[in-house]
């Protein structure tokens, strides 16, 4: 058999390469606008599309799928055919890939400022953009193995296990997380309910992170390490025991995300451990990384690439055994719905993913247009606004969550809260708040340096959009005398057996789960109620606004947390939460025992100007709620679905929800009226303005607990039918 | 229902380590690591030699 | 006075970066320090594979000593083919060939791109650390024969031994290892994630029965395969020694094992508790990185090679009527005639038909000199012919000559081989199985009237607690460290298992040529006179007409001299050489020589004629002096052999005259010097000494010390290049490191001191367990911590202690 001469498609590469870079720093300037937001509230005004609540899921997706995902890409094509020496398997499937997920991309940018979010952090993007992100990736999947498939390169080197163990992963997990049931086009309720829920999206979360985040940029790291010094890495054997233990692993860190809230102990128990294990294999990466530069320090001095790889690897230690220490108890009861947690993983994203993406860049840029990188100068002048705008960015975040944290838990003498006014820990942090914004505003210099750097050295050069390369098929002389791996295994009878005797167990027990873990784990609480139509529509909006993304609707079982917010939150209150709302962040107060707190008087001031009610808040004001009148026309659709997913509405009782919803809307707009709230500041309050719904929902969260109460007492449907014969429907369901 | 996603996707990877290890993957665990130094065509004049003057003699 | 000296200015060969005499040879901008070299480098460029020169720098192989002259026909030869190739089908053969010189990144690149030079070549991969290369050819496009040379014009040949031939598709063997320790590894993981609520069952959370009956099933599902795969071998080994009534360390292991896994299986059938799953997996998967350990060694080299690897596969014959022609050595029948040239090896016993020539036995015998054998003496198989070619004719075949028998010896038939030490492991192993068994019984007694389901449950607790799994690691990780250790300090150990009898070690026997000495380079000076550098370059052209050994040593010693042309050359067989140099008249040779040439009375008394190293030079009938030739000792030994008398008894034994004697008295004792030792003789001394029961560690290198290393307890190889031949041994020693001898030693002893240690550690986690065991309240938990607790310290503890410990004996510790 002859030589083969084949192409590497570096069109497809620099495609992506830009798609990082220009998404990268669009991704940075938004995190920047809403790091600004909670400086200066009224910044930019207060505008439903850019208000907080909406941006702050667009930075997220935009700087984890749009940077991280395009670099994720550009490593892969990159560095994949070249390991495998094959041209990818098919141009026209990168093709498709790179403008899907472009496409996708926009269409975030679109949905998420209009408020069509699902809430769930890291997948709010709604049912049918899952879809399409489901397909996308798929082809991604069949390229890359279709590729490994046709490979000349008979070992698949370390890098590629990383590839593969993404692809797989991640499609599991964001296919199992988004099942969901659409009500209407762009709204959908998850399958799961709270606990369940709940599990579910961290064990997602956790999960994206470490095989969206993690996983590939390992893989890049074991490709370019050794590339850009141009010497083997360190251990090569080191490098295959990291990648099998941490597969072995890491899938089941999740539930360490969820500490201290209503998961049942044990889960937690075990997330924390397997998260400390997890301690090992990342620093054996680490190391493996960093001693295979060892003497070659004065080289890393001058290459920008060395440089970026240095201190990427450098923060994936340092982010790895954050990790596994904020899954202690004991430090996650200080350190969660805290700032801190934005600083473990912006030292991640920046440095880590960050570094490693620029290094890229640097690396590949001059490769394919065949010359040298423009500037070596310029690049480490990016190099310190990178790493400098990085610590000003963490420390910062550091201090301030640390410092708040403590104080949410401070006592006097005679056992008060220190500072029961929780804007008094808002106020304190706010100077760090600034000094993250410089931060951010560093790395965000750097970054455009760079976009010069690459530009002018791309402008250098003379793009290769093909390269050549050679290189013998692989052949199995042996071929035929070789047996199938079944046969193999059949020839060894004990093996054989235990492992399908492994497989059929399994097989049954993944039938078995989920009904245990629904039936048994989920205590009911007779007491807890279905939202009526009119807080199925508030919820809805606080959805759409984004509120989870500042507020928790978690109380933990701490007196500090009981004093401040009330009764701790029980998981039987949340069966009937599609999806759940526990939020990860405490910005501002959490709201799981809201209901009845305030007048509704007080609401409706309050989202209309926050700081009429509480002065010196830093939450963004909501007119446009008092104007734009609340989506009524689909509200039998949402009813409908939520029944779908199990929450007991009677049959039929979608035709009756538009009248109930009606009904309790004028009640409420009646109070407010009586309280003589006819009229704000010029704005004439009716029954069918979004504010009403969403103080319906606010007044009902977290009282059905306090007493046999009937939410729908009073409402046409009740007056028909009675709440007898609603429990009767609700049971025959 | 997690539980068994994450377990199937654990045994997953453990049928890949299988054929992994069985297909020989393994067998040469230093060799592969100095392979992907060499793929573009390099020449005498641009590229660094300062670091690989010293010949690792295993 | 050193050759450099002489030199002008030095430059390097852009192909091999040896220095260039100044006779170095240009081609554009790039030097070379010889033809081949510059040969090899045009063929590269030629064929656009100059990255070879980019990947690293010089990473070309000299090809001074020319390989050119080396004849491949055998490889035609069809019984050799089928021999040598791995597979073979109608169109392709596939084939492994073992490649010393592979060396860098330059290296694997060059010869994995071998088929820009040989279209025929389909596939080539290099294993580096085998030094291996994996061929496939299209044999019709080419022949095994072109391939092996083209290899061998570029400077990778290939070494064809006939002990190769046996070691065929050898798939490395601790894949199924591995393989058991992933599936290990698997289910400890997840069935730590199963368990791990139950640790914390009673205390503030409990888990409901679906959940504990769902991951009983789990835990099971995951633990059968580590018990049916991963554990077998220690289930299987402790059956086996159990079966021959004896008790090694993998029955207490076996017992632990079992009881685990029985203990839990019932637990959880019955749904009396969860289990030890967790304990159970973690257990067999660290037992098993210890045994992955145990089983490491150096891959390229090999520790237990026979005579056949030190022949070569092939031998020029002449047939009746003079044609020339090479086959497999195997073919030599008696009477075969056979033409072994200069530096080839002598594969049978044979009479010799040229009139006479050199034979180097050193390697066989020990005897450091050439010896000339004249015209119908014997020759025997193993020798080396040095000058002119040899004809001669084979009197046995290669299976019953000269160097065969000595194979043949007792020591070496696997029957008689030297009893194994018990292992301190083993050696306890019978006393801990005992104890820990009475324990359990007493234990299970005592709670026997508290109802016979407690009794069971604290006499499987004892057994399971009792499974000295951090004993079965002390070890392994230990001595694992320290072979790490040794290795990088120039010492490749065959195994772990034998590095406890270096530390038993209470004589230390020398062999002398080529161990103490040098045998490859003699110590040459030029004395009682001065040679300008004219006149060396005259001495040395005229000796290079000459084939005689000195005459080669001298050409050697001045070679970067450049050469003169000679005129009216003649040899006088055993006597000196004369020839005309420019006009002058150069004579070499010995004394008697020189006087009967040329009227001058040359004062017999200057060196040592016996010696037979001495070389006299007049130039023009007037005296220069005389050149004298000494093997020269390694560096470092004085020293250490001083060291080594303070704690052992050291004793030399060489197969070479007592030329060197009072000089080498001064290092050893009175009367521990032996000389011309027959190998039969080496041997029989060790076994002396070993009968008055010493541990002996005996360092040698050629064939001749086989018997006397295989016999001794502790044998190590010295060499040069570790990767060229050496005898069968326990330990592979770099010729650089041999000064270190004394702290190798101490090391490997210090080394089992700290297993002592590391069981004394792991016995008290074994009480504290036992305490809990013994009173009937060993929780899942406590074994579930105590039990990785145990192992992982134990590791920890050892490899650090161990690396300390070479830290501080000045050896290198880390890489």
């Amino acid at each position: 058999m002859a030589v083969e001469t084949f192409k590497y498609d570096n069109e497809i590469v620099r495609k992506f390469g830009i798609a990082t870079i220009f998404w990268g720093i669009t991704g940075f300037l938004i995190g920047l606008t809403i790091a600004l937001k909670l400086i200066y509230p009224d910044f930019l005004g207060f505008i439903p599309e850019l208000s907080y609540g909406r941006l702050r899921p667009l930075h997220t997706n935009a700087v984890i799928f749009a940077f991280a995902g395009n670099a994720i890409f550009y490593g892969v094509y990159y560095s994949l055919p070249r390991l495998c020496k094959a041209s990818m398997w098919s141009n026209l499937l990168s093709k498709i890939n790179f403008w899907g997920w472009q496409a996708i991309i926009i269409s975030a940018v679109i949905t998420l400022p209009l408020g069509y979010n699902t809430s769930k952090e890291y997948a709010e993007l709604e049912w049918p953009i899952d879809i399409v992100i489901t397909i996308i990736w798929v082809i991604f999947g069949i390229n890359m193995l279709m590729t490994i498939w046709k490979r000349r390169e008979k070992h698949l080197y370390v890098a590629i296990w990383f590839y593969i163990a993404t692809f797989v992963t991640v499609a599991v997990l964001h296919v199992v997380n988004s099942i969901e049931i659409p009500a209407t086009f762009l709204k959908s309720y998850p399958v799961y309910a709270g606990v369940q829920d709940a599990l579910v999206q961290w064990w997602y979360g956790h999960n994206a992170v470490a095989f969206f985040l993690t996983t590939p940029f390992l893989g890049i790291m074991y490709y370019f390490i050794p590339k850009a010094a141009n010497r083997p890495i360190f251990s090569y054997r080191l490098s295959i025991v990291h990648f099998w233990s941490l597969i072995f692993l890491y899938i089941w860190a999740g539930p360490h995300h969820l500490l201290y809230t209503a998961l049942p102990g044990w889960a937690q128990a075990l997330g924390t451990v397997f998260s400390l294990m997890l301690i090992a294999p990342s620093w054996g990466g680490m190391l493996n990384g960093l001693l295979t530069l060892r003497g070659a320090w004065d080289r890393v001095r001058e290459d920008p690439v060395l440089k970026f790889l240095v201190v990427g690897v450098t923060a994936y230690g340092m982010a790895t055994f954050e990790g596994p220490m904020l899954s202690i108890g004991n430090v996650n009861a200080v350190a969660h719905y805290s700032d801190y947690i934005i600083g473990h993983v912006h030292l991640g994203a920046l440095l880590w993913n960050g570094g490693l993406t620029f290094a890229m860049l640097y690396y590949i840029t001059p490769k394919i247009y065949k010359t040298e990188l423009y500037s070596a100068k310029l690049a480490n002048v990016h190099f310190w606004f990178a790493t400098l705008g990085a610590i000003f960015y963490v420390i910062p975040m550091y201090w301030g969550g640390i410092t708040q944290s403590l104080m949410w838990k401070e006592f006097t003498a005679e056992g008060v809260l220190q500072y029961p006014n929780f804007l008094e820990t808002v106020q304190q942090i706010i100077p760090m708040y600034a000094l993250r914004a410089v931060g951010g505003t560093l790395f965000i210099i750097g970054a455009v340096i760079s976009v010069f750097n690459l530009w002018k050295t791309a402008a250098s050069g003379q793009f290769v959009a093909a390269e050549e390369d050679q290189a013998q098929p692989i052949i199995d002389p042996a071929a035929g005398t070789k047996e199938k791996w079944h046969r193999r295994l059949e020839s060894r009878p004990v093996q054989f057996t235990a492992l399908t005797l492994v497989v059929i167990l399994i097989g049954g027990i993944v039938e078995y789960v989920p009904t245990a873990l629904v039936d048994s784990n989920v205590p009911t609480i007779a007491s807890v109620k279905p939202y009526t139509p009119l807080e199925v529509e508030g919820r809805d909006i606080y959805i759409a606004e984004g509120c989870n993304n500042c507020h928790s609707q978690m109380i933990r079982p701490f007196r500090s947390e009981t004093e401040r917010y009330g009764e701790y939150s029980k998981a039987g209150e949340f069966v009937y939460d599609h999806p759940f709302l526990w939020g990860s962040k405490r910005t501002g107060p959490d709201l799981h025992r809201q209901g009845g707190k305030y007048p509704d008087s007080w609401h409706l001031r309050h989202m209309h100007d926050p700081t009429s009610t509480s002065p010196g808040s830093i939450m963004p004001a909501y007119p446009w709620l008092l104007t734009q009148s609340m989506d009524m026309e689909s509200i039998d659709e949402r009813i409908a679905a939520l029944r779908s997913v199990g929450v007991p509405y009677a049959k039929g009782y979608e035709e009756d929800a538009l009248a109930d919803l009606k009904a309790q809307a004028e009640s409420i707009a009646q109070g407010l009226h009586e309280a003589g709230f006819e009229v704000v500041d010029g704005i004439q309050i009716t029954s069918d303005k979004k504010i009403i719904a969403l103080i319906a929902y606010l007044q009902r969260l977290g009282v059905d607990i306090k007493g046999n109460n009937n939410p729908f007492e009073g409402l046409p449907s009740s007056q028909v039918l009675g709440t007898a014969e609603l429990e009767r429907r609700a049971e025959n369901n | 229902m997690l539980i068994g996603f994450s377990l199937l996707v654990a045994l997953i990877f453990l049928g890949l380590f299988f054929w992994a290890v069985r297909s020989g993957q393994y067998d040469d665990h230093h060799t592969p690591s100095m392979r992907i130094l060499f793929d573009e065509n390099k020449t005498k004049s641009k590229q660094e030699t300062s670091i690989n003057n010293k010949k690792d003699k295993d | 006075m050193s050759s450099k000296i002489l030199t002008s200015e030095l430059t390097v060969c852009y192909h091999c970066g040896e220095e260039c005499s100044s006779d170095a040879i240009k081609l554009d901008d790039k030097l070379f320090c010889c033809e081949g070299c510059k040969l090899v480098c045009q063929i590269l460029e030629d064929n656009d594979l100059e990255t070879y020169y980019c990947l690293e720098d010089q990473p070309g192989i000299s090809q001074r000593e020319t390989r050119a002259n080396k004849r491949f026909e055998y490889l035609e030869d069809e019984t050799v083919i089928e021999e040598i190739v791995d597979f073979r089908n109608e169109s392709s053969t596939t084939i492994s060939l073992y490649i010393p010189g592979i060396h860098c990144t330059s290296c694997v690149w060059l010869l994995e791109n071998i088929y820009k030079l040989d279209q025929g070549v389909t596939q080539s991969s290099v294993n580096f650390l085998k030094r291996e290369l994996s061929l496939t050819f299209n044999h019709k496009q080419t022949s095994l024969r072109q391939v092996v040379e083209l290899l061998n014009t570029i400077g990778y040949e290939p070494e064809f031994r006939l002990d190769r031939l046996d070691k065929k598709f050898k798939t490395s063997p601790d894949r199924r290892l591995w393989l058991k320790l992933g599936v290990a590894g698997f289910a400890f993981g997840n069935i730590m994630l199963f368990s791990f609520p139950d640790y914390l069952a009673g205390s503030s959370y409990d888990l409901d029965g679906a959940f504990s009956v769902f991951f009983g099933i789990l835990n099971i599902a995951l633990a059968l395969p580590v018990l049916l795969f991963s554990s077998s071998e220690y289930l299987k080994s402790a059956w086996a020694a159990i079966k021959q009534g004896g008790i090694n360390l993998d029955v207490p292991i076996s017992l632990g094992i079992l009881a685990l896994f029985g203990r839990s299986l019932f637990e959880i059938a019955t749904g009396t508790g969860t289990g030890y799953m967790d304990s159970f997996t973690g257990l067999v998967f660290f037992l098993l990185i210890g045994r992955i350990i145990q089983k490491k060694t150096f891959e390229r080299l090999a520790f237990d090679r026979d005579y056949k690897s030190y022949l070569p596969l092939s031998v020029t014959i002449l047939d009746s009527n003079g044609e020339e022609s090479s086959v497999s050595v195997k073919k030599i029948r008696e009477d075969t005639r056979m033409l072994i040239r200069n530096q080839e090896l002598i594969p049978a016993d044979a009479r010799l038909l040229s009139e006479q020539c050199f034979v180097d036995y050193s390697f066989i015998t020990g005897e450091s000199e050439p010896v000339k054998i004249e015209e119908n003496e014997t020759v025997y198989a193993g020798g080396r012919v040095v000058g002119q070619s040899a004809l001669m004719s084979a009197t046995k075949e290669v299976s019953s000559s000269y160097l065969t028998k000595l194979w043949n010896n007792a020591v070496f038939n696997p029957a008689s081989q030297k009893d194994k030490i018990t292992s301190l492991a083993d050696k306890i192993s019978p006393h801990f199985t005992l104890t820990v068994l009475t324990v359990a019984m007493a234990a299970g007694l005592w709670w026997l009237p508290t109802g016979s389901e407690q009794s069971i449950n604290v006499f499987t607790a004892v057994l399971i607690i009792a499974c000295p799994c951090a004993l079965a690691l002390s070890t392994p990780f230990t001595l694992g460290s320290a072979l790490n250790i040794f290795s990088r300090n120039g010492l490749y150990i065959k195994g772990i298992d034998v590095i406890e009898s270096l530390s038993r070690v209470t004589d230390v026997v020398f062999d002398k040529t080529g161990t103490l000495t040098r045998s490859d380079q003699a110590e040459i000076s030029f004395a009682e006179g001065q040679l300008t550098e004219k006149e060396y370059r005259m001495v040395k052209s005229v000796c290079k007409q000459s084939v005689h050994p000195l005459s080669q040593k001298i050409v050697s010693y001045l070679e970067t001299l450049p050469l003169l042309s000679v005129d009216h050359f003649e040899e006088q067989v055993n006597k000196g050489l004369k020839a005309n140099v420019e006009g002058k008249w150069v004579l070499i040779g010995s004394v008697s020589f020189l006087e009967e040439e040329t009227g001058l009375y040359v004062n017999g008394q200057y060196g040592n004629e016996k010696a037979g190293s001495i070389v006299h030079v007049a130039i023009d009938d007037e005296w220069k002096g005389y050149f004298e030739m000494k093997s020269q000792y390694r560096s470092g030994i004085t020293s250490l052999l001083k060291k080594l008398k303070t704690n052992f008894s050291t004793y030399l034994i060489s197969g070479d005259n007592d030329q060197q004697k009072e000089e080498l008295s001064t290092y050893f004792p009175d009367n521990s010097l032996l000389f011309n030792c027959k190998p039969q003789q080496k041997l029989d001394f060790i076994k002396e000494l070993q009968d008055r029961d010493r541990q002996i560690l005996m360092v040698g290198d050629g064939l001749n010390d086989a018997g006397a290393l295989q016999q001794s307890n502790f044998g190590i190889a010295l060499t040069d290049n570790v990767s060229s031949f050496t005898p069968s041994c326990d330990a592979i020693l770099d010729g650089g490191a041999l000064s270190l001898m004394d702290r190798f030693i101490s090391f490997a002893q210090k080394s089992i001191r700290i297993i002592i240690w590391s069981f004394g550690l792991s016995l008290i986690y074994n009480i504290v367990g036992l305490s809990f065991a013994v009173t009937g309240q060993l929780s899942p938990l406590v074994a579930a911590i105590l039990m990785p607790l145990s192992s992982i310290s134990i590791m920890i503890f050892t490899s650090v202690t161990t690396h300390l410990t070479a830290k501080r004996m000045g050896l290198v510790a880390w890489k």
